[in-house]
């Protein structure tokens, strides 16, 4: 009784907690394929793919992403680098420089993006200075700069992934090898580097990841080449449109889908392993019957299962017309607008009669916004929402008139015009 | 230490050798020290146009703290009190999401870490995935959540809990929230590594001896975990005190971070060198808040980051 | 395999800081000796090993391989294989890659090395096994591969740094044997590296005795065994009986020693330190616990040992009797069981006889740890 009760309480919570992880982003995925012209839920109002083509052509976020990745990839092969010859240092340096070495290489870690941004702006600055360049100068670059405002913290996490699996190295292996006639640069490349090779890849796979989504360091130092990030800041910053939500939907599924295809590769890598462990000396030497690839294998199931949806959903948007229910939708919301605007007129007329027994013209500005809303501005939206609860078909088309007064109303007329 | 260099060179090979100290001499001098000293430098210069840096004008100084401090010369207030609000208000939020994020994930890293099978693959799976999620959409997603006719107002009005929708954001609940939902994952994990470790028999034993769970917790799992929970802290704190998407994403209008001063001083007023100064007093200030802290509950530095 | 290229080290110092690992050496090694360096932990043979294949430099002195000085000649450049003592064996590489490897660094091609590979495993006789990893072998498999990865490379010397310690004791003794095997099949220089006396005395033709640092004596196992240079060679080669005493007279190549507890004794003076030990000098006496033989009550002399018996065992090939000794140390009574009748003496005095030539003098010095 206890124990179950203990056990279903973990489970509320987990569900929970995953809840506040995980509903955000599909919340957010979600908004991508309503019509609506504001990334929302509810009113739902078309399933439209047109966000996806609007992405497509907004000239900024592809450049964004073309910069973010050339940092990348600069960052990636810097930060990777620095880091690995940091961890080789951190295994054999001097005992008693070790913890002072330690504090230095893990700092920029702690050390809040924004002020690394600003220090590497300032010193590379003055270092252009120092040797009389130019403004336009390569130390000047917003490549450069980011590259190697990102690589200061980046190469942190990148030393922390590798001296994890460089303990677990044997430096007995590089002597052998150096015994048996390598150089080190060799004993380097045939022992150390294939034994680190998965450490190097999951370090160069967080480095770019830490790199794209770098927001505070980059902020500083991006210059005339803004990243992805960049531009997604100023866009959200100055106004949100569901174009967003249709980039965050491909960004969070190729996530998912490259976290199964890891995650079936190392189910399979050990199942393979499983068994070699028990294969014959002659299935060594010839074929070894290896278990099929979905054998035992979830994530590959599942990542086959992701794959079949989403060449569905491509396959949808391809065909799929949603023109008929967006036309739908705007006859009825200027139904309602219509409907609004002759309550409005009648309104205003019953004012304006009233108005003039007292006095004429003065009231008429005022007056116009009143009659949807009480005046408050957070109820500015609650007619939308409250009609939002109400019957489902009539909901859609009241919302339309409440968007045009409150803050995200600036983009409805947008998205309108686009539609047309 | 030249004899040091001689092994160390011996040990690698001059071209290796060579190759690994010029990529730590870079990446330590070039870019971790000099920068955060020439800011240092910075910090304590007159705001000059280009021409005249190195000029005679160019003399150290220390107005850009007494601005923070006091305010422009000659205002009407004695103290600068709308940036030093903000300063206080950006350090008790960020302990305050600090010990939010702790509460919550305590129990998912323990979770975690002491229970068997595979879905707890599954679960980490899970965990890492809205961090690979870039930080601005994961703001971008809490504003639609938190958005006057977001999800929650929607649904809580709908249900009629609430008459008129929530200000969330002008009420920075939104950006607490999405603090705290940024640095999820570098407080659980930590933690988790640690709890991991822990041998299991040591809560049987507990258990058998007849500590009520609480206890156990109290004394056999936190004590051990230390290290992974001052390490989540230490990171979720300086994060959060240095974050500038989510404030800038989630804030108010009102509502300021210190990071936002900074930004504001380098990109609209062009005054880097008081940004600069800023910035070493939220970076100074966190350090030294920092290390009380962990001197507070007796931790060591070298714990940081495992 | 070109056989016979010897190995000097001459007056070779190695420190550490304030730390000396290796004082003043002198040693030379024949070309297709199997020469082993014994000592325990930490007394600086492993040092002696790395200075000899070249991943530490002497402070002082010089290492020659075949006559050559190797001052300055990197691990890579020198004709030493080295068998680590964890053996470092490639995990990622299959096992014929790993016996090729010194030819992959040359540049040979994959089916010279295969060819190679299969020849040597034939000869380690783990024939067809070059496809598995190293993680897939038993340990004496390992061990082997080991070996004819670095037999592989040709080297004029080949380095054995407790090769066994790892295996369990069965393997060890069948090693034992199959190393001696392969060394006078290949010819080659073996140095050895042990910490195990038995392994050095059934395998070796000469050993070197090692103490913090210092090589007490350099001989062949039977020497060293039966006339130990100092007290720490006696104590620590075998089993041993130490009287510690003071020298009464001096006769040609015996003392009389006055000891402690059991009276003068007679004892032949060790061989090199025969004409250094005079009269009133601090010494000690060893006798092995086999060298007595148990005397009719009553005897008394320079070579019989009057001792209360603590308690007895039987051992199967002999049976064992505890007697006292000095400071709280035993004296240990071997005698072969021929089946003869054997009475319980615990709690009796018993007279023990030996015969001088079974008893070594060496003046007074440290023990091994037991």
């Amino acid at each position: 009784m206890n124990t179950s009760f203990l056990r279903i309480s973990i489970w509320v919570y987990l569900a929970i907690f995953f809840a506040y992880l995980l509903g955000p982003l599909v919340i957010m995925s979600v908004t991508a394929f309503n019509s609506s012209g504001f990334p929302r839920m509810s009113p739902w109002e078309c399933l439209t793919f047109q966000w996806f083509g609007e992405l497509f052509q907004d000239q900024r976020i592809l450049n964004g992403i073309k910069n973010s990745l050339i940092i990348g990839a600069g960052t990636v092969a810097l930060s990777v680098a620095m880091g690995l010859a940091g961890a080789l240092m951190l295994t054999q340096i001097w005992p008693k420089l070790r913890a002072t070495y330690y504090t230095i290489i893990i700092a920029p870690i702690l050390i809040p993006g924004v002020v690394l941004g600003i220090s590497t702006l300032v010193f590379w600055d003055r270092i252009n200075r120092m040797l009389g360049l130019g403004a336009d100068s390569f130390l000047s670059n917003g490549i450069f700069l980011t590259v190697i405002g990102q690589s200061t913290f980046i190469a942190s996490y990148c030393m922390l992934v590798l001296v994890a699996r460089l303990q677990r190295y044997d430096m007995a292996l590089t002597e052998a090898a150096l015994d048996l006639g390598a150089t080190h640069a060799q004993a380097f490349r045939k022992i150390m580097l294939p034994f680190m090779r998965p450490a190097i890849a999951s370090a160069a796979v967080l480095a770019f990841l830490a790199s794209f989504e770098n927001y505070n360091t980059t902020t500083f130092t991006f210059g005339e080449y803004p990243t992805l990030t960049i531009e997604l800041a100023q866009k959200v910053r100055y106004g949100i449109t569901p174009a967003i939500s249709a980039l965050a939907f491909i960004i969070v599924a190729l996530t998912v889908f490259f976290a199964l295809l890891n995650e079936a590769k190392l189910k399979r890598q050990e199942l393979v392993a499983a068994a070699r462990k028990e294969a014959t000396v002659e299935e060594l030497a010839g074929k070894i019957k290896l278990p099929s690839f979905f054998a035992g294998n979830m994530a590959a199931v599942l990542l086959v299962v992701f794959a079949v949806a989403t060449i569905t959903v491509v396959g949808t948007a391809t065909a799929y017309n949603p023109a008929q229910c967006i036309a739908d939708v705007r006859e009825q919301k200027q139904l309602e607008a219509e409907q609004r605007i002759q309550e409005l007129r009648k309104q205003r007329e019953e004012r304006r009669k009233q108005q003039e027994a007292q006095e004429a013209e003065q009231g008429e500005a005022q007056s116009a916004p009143k009659p949807s809303n009480n005046s408050g501005f957070g109820n500015v939206f609650a007619p939308n929402s409250l009609g939002g609860d109400g019957d489902d078909g009539a909901s859609d088309t009241e919302s339309e008139p409440s968007n045009n007064s409150g803050f995200g109303g600036v983009f409805d007329p947008n998205s309108l015009q686009s539609d047309q | 230490m030249p004899g040091f260099l001689k092994e160390f060179f011996n040990r690698n090979g001059i071209g290796m050798g060579a190759a690994i100290l010029g990529f730590v001499l870079f990446w330590t001098i070039g870019l971790i020290i000099l920068p955060q000293l020439s800011m240092l430098d910075f910090s304590f210069r007159p705001n000059l146009p280009p021409p005249e840096i190195g000029g005679p004008k160019d003399v150290y100084t220390l107005e850009n703290y007494k601005y923070l401090v006091f305010g422009p010369e000659g205002g009407s207030q004695d103290y600068n009190t709308v940036d030093l609000r903000v300063f206080f208000r950006t350090l008790v939020a960020a302990v305050c999401v600090t010990i939010f994020n702790l509460i919550i994930c305590y129990p998912i890293a323990y979770y975690l870490g002491q229970t068997e099978g595979s879905h707890i693959r599954i679960f980490a799976i899970m965990l890492i995935i809205p961090y690979w999620i870039n930080e601005i959409l994961r703001a971008f997603a809490l504003r639609i959540i938190f958005g006057e006719t977001g999800v929650l107002n929607t649904l809580f009005v709908g249900l009629g809990i609430w008459d008129v929708p929530f200000d969330f954001i002008r009420n920075d609940i939104a950006l607490y929230a999405g603090l705290g939902y940024a640095y999820i994952l570098l407080m659980i994990f930590p933690m988790y590594n640690v709890i991991e470790s822990l041998d299991r028999n040591q809560i049987e034993a507990a258990r058998d001896l007849g500590a009520p769970w609480w206890r156990i917790h109290w004394r056999v799992v936190i004590p051990y975990a230390k290290p992974g929970i001052s390490s989540g802290c230490t990171m979720v704190f300086m994060l959060s005190a240095g974050a500038l998407a989510a404030p800038q994403i989630l804030g108010g209008p009102s509502s300021l971070w210190f990071t936002q001063l900074i930004y504001q001083q380098f990109n609209d007023n062009n005054d880097w060198p008081q940004g600069a100064a800023y910035a070493i007093v939220l970076l100074v200030t966190c350090i030294l808040f920092v290390l009380a802290v962990m001197r507070l509950f007796k931790v060591n530095m070298g714990d940081i980051g495992k | 395999m070109s056989a016979g290229v010897g190995v000097d080290l001459e007056n070779l110092w190695i420190r550490f800081g304030d730390f000396v690992a290796v004082r003043d050496a002198n040693v030379n090694i024949n070309g297709g000796e199997f020469f082993s360096f014994l000592g325990p932990s930490g007394c600086g043979k492993t040092t002696i090993l790395r200075a000899v294949s070249g991943f530490l430099d002497p402070s002082e002195g010089n290492v020659l391989i075949g006559g050559k000085n190797m001052k300055g000649i990197g691990p890579n450049k020198r004709p030493t294989a080295l068998i680590f003592q964890n053996l470092a064996l490639f995990p990622l590489m299959k096992i014929w890659e790993n016996i090729t490897f010194s030819m992959e660094i040359k540049g040979a091609s994959a089916a010279q090395r295969r060819k190679r590979a299969d020849e040597l495993l034939d000869m380690i006789a783990l024939p067809g096994q070059g496809d598995k990893l190293p993680s897939e072998l038993s340990g004496g498999q390992r061990q082997r591969v080991a070996i004819a990865r670095a037999l592989c490379a040709e080297p004029d010397v080949l380095l054995l740094d407790e090769p066994l310690s790892a295996l369990d004791l069965k393997l060890r003794q069948h090693m034992r044997t199959e190393l001696r095997e392969i060394q006078q099949r290949v010819g080659i220089t073996f140095i050895y590296i042990t910490h195990d006396q038995g392994e050095a005395l059934t395998m070796s033709d000469s050993i070197a005795v090692m103490r913090a640092g210092v090589i007490d004596q350099i001989a062949d196992g039977k020497t060293i065994y039966n006339d130990p240079n100092t007290a720490f060679a006696a104590s620590f080669v075998g089993e041993n009986n130490v009287f510690r005493g003071k020298v009464k007279k001096v006769m040609d190549n015996e003392v009389l020693i006055s000891t402690n507890r059991s009276g003068d004794l007679v004892a032949r003076v060790s061989t090199a330190n025969q004409g250094k030990m005079s009269e009133g000098d601090a010494a000690m006496m060893f006798i092995r616990p086999e060298a007595f033989t148990i005397a009719p009550t009553g005897a008394a002399g320079d070579h019989f040992v009057t001792a209360r018996v603590n308690h007895e065992e039987f051992e199967g090939n002999a049976f064992n009797i505890f007697t006292e000794g000095e400071g709280g140390k035993e004296i240990k009574v071997s005698i072969p069981n021929h089946g003869q009748s054997f009475e319980d003496h615990t709690g009796q005095n018993i007279t023990l006889e030996y015969e001088t030539r079974n008893a070594v003098a060496v003046p007074a010095g440290e023990l091994a740890a037991e």
